[in-house]
């Protein structure tokens, strides 16, 4: 079991606590939360299944959002970090 | 919704959604409801058919845009449904040029445009969107629809974005049949249906695009923004980049107004309901993107005359001002209202058809849309 956590601004939309979730990949335990939360929605993923610009997912601190993204393996992982990204002005 | 005879100014911007309560007189606002803290709002409209009910177009830089309706004059938003992308076989897929045969999934990325449909029409709600997406609803926002005619229009493959990206800013309809359409995109140009949006003909004749080699293609202006004339459907005032135009027969062929002006670039048109054959432009610096002049101007077109007018004093209001397409508005109060949004966040006011002007006095965000709620009854 994975134990999740989604930073402060995406707390409006899913978990609002850590959430324990079983899954295979990140897009499958994206598509968990999106069941558990239908506003998550679209908020993490745009409509082509990609995560958005500004979202970074960690899988046991390790940021995978510019590298294997959705299709990262789940395998042996204990934590996931959804979070948004410094960005903005 | 109870009825009240508040004008509202409805403003978005690049930091939220402000609405600014006044009333006929139009000399003192109040910045009443504030929404939307952070999220860029390219459009916020009033739904005349239904007192009360505002929509934006909320575009959040890390979530994604999503279509939000208030119904208590922006006390409190909702999300309505948010149209997606249409799948690869609804449309024709944006081709990858290193590798054809691998269509890129493109997302919406940007919401431009929501227009109500017309009063026979009241659940219908139209959506322009980037990349070059029109869609449409039957019920409110509850969902849309694709209008694939135009997201698959055979001369799609020619088109280009504009600066803000290859988005659908304009539409209007023609309040005497709601089978008669127009919308503008960037740089694509404008386009007519006379059939409810089951076909779309290119509308730029005689607009130049002064950044192709050819100067006068049939598509390929870059449209800035489009408005028609209150009491003449048929009338229409354009900014483009290549100038200002007017079009007297549903944008069958396109005049141009502006060069008088000099250099006719600009981004924003309104033409208010009590002024017929009147038209207000913010004439920009091509280049620098601002009034460029160290103050202030308005300047007003006379259809009838065929003159220009420049509505300010000299150093009025001192500085370099950057207007955007939907950052000119007019109410349909008589005399007419006239309100400007710029890009350094102030709001300018003249409630007498461009006698005078003056501040709201409240430094907004840049603003990037101005629209009227008018009165009840007006």
């Amino acid at each position: 079991m994975l134990e999740v956590h989604v930073d402060g601004w995406l707390r409006e939309f899913g978990p609002k606590s850590k959430e324990q979730v079983a899954a295979d990949s990140v897009a499958h335990l994206i598509d968990v939360l999106e069941t558990r939360y239908p506003r998550l929605r679209f908020k993490v993923r745009d409509e082509t299944g990609q995560l958005r610009r500004y979202v970074r997912v960690f899988v046991d601190g390790v940021d995978v959002s510019g590298t294997t993204g959705v299709g990262t393996p789940l395998t042996g992982a204990r934590t996931i970090d959804i979070l948004h990204s410094i960005a903005g002005g | 919704m109870p009825k009240d005879n508040r004008l509202r100014i409805l403003v978005g911007t690049r930091k939220g959604t402000y609405v600014v309560e006044g009333d006929t007189r139009r000399k003192t606002w109040k910045v009443g409801p504030v929404s939307h803290e952070g999220e860029e709002i390219y459009h916020v409209v009033a739904d005349p058919r239904h007192p009360g009910d505002l929509y934006a177009a909320v575009n959040n830089g890390f979530w994604g845009p999503t279509v939000q309706r208030s119904k208590n004059w922006g006390k409190t938003w909702k999300e309505i449904a948010t149209p997606l992308a249409p799948a690869k076989k609804d449309r024709k897929p944006e081709m990858n040029e290193s590798d054809p045969a691998t269509p890129v999934k493109r997302p919406i990325n940007n919401l431009w445009h929501i227009e109500p449909g017309i009063a026979s029409e009241p659940k219908t709600l139209y959506l322009g969107a980037d990349p070059h997406l029109l869609f449409r609803s039957s019920d409110l926002g509850a969902s849309w629809e694709p209008v694939d005619s135009l997201n698959n229009h055979p001369g799609r493959k020619d088109w280009a974005p504009g600066f803000g990206g290859p988005c659908l800013h304009t539409i209007l309809l023609d309040p005497r049949d709601a089978r008669r359409l127009y919308v503008g995109l960037s740089a694509v140009g404008t386009f007519r249906s006379d059939d409810g949006g089951q076909s779309w003909t290119p509308k730029n004749k005689g607009v130049e695009a002064p950044f192709l080699p050819n100067k006068y293609p049939e598509t390929g202006q870059c449209v800035h923004h489009v408005v028609a004339d209150a009491a003449d459907p048929d009338t229409f005032y354009r900014q483009d980049h290549g100038g200002m135009y007017v079009s007297h027969d549903r944008m069958e062929k396109w005049v141009r107004i502006g060069k008088p002006l000099g250099e006719d670039f600009g981004f924003g048109v309104a033409s208010p309901a009590s002024t017929p054959g009147k038209a207000y432009f913010v004439r920009l610096d091509g280049k620098g993107r601002t009034t460029g002049l160290g103050y202030f101007q308005v300047q007003e077109w006379n259809d009838k005359t065929r003159t220009w007018r420049k509505l300010l004093a000299p150093k009025a209001f001192p500085g370099d001002f950057g207007v955007q397409r939907e950052g000119i508005a007019a109410d349909n109060l008589d005399p007419a209202g006239i309100y400007v949004g710029t890009t350094t966040g102030q709001l300018f006011v003249s409630p007498d058809a461009g006698k005078t002007w003056r501040l709201v006095p409240y430094q907004f965000p840049a603003i990037h849309s101005v629209s009227i709620a008018n009165p009840a009854g007006s």
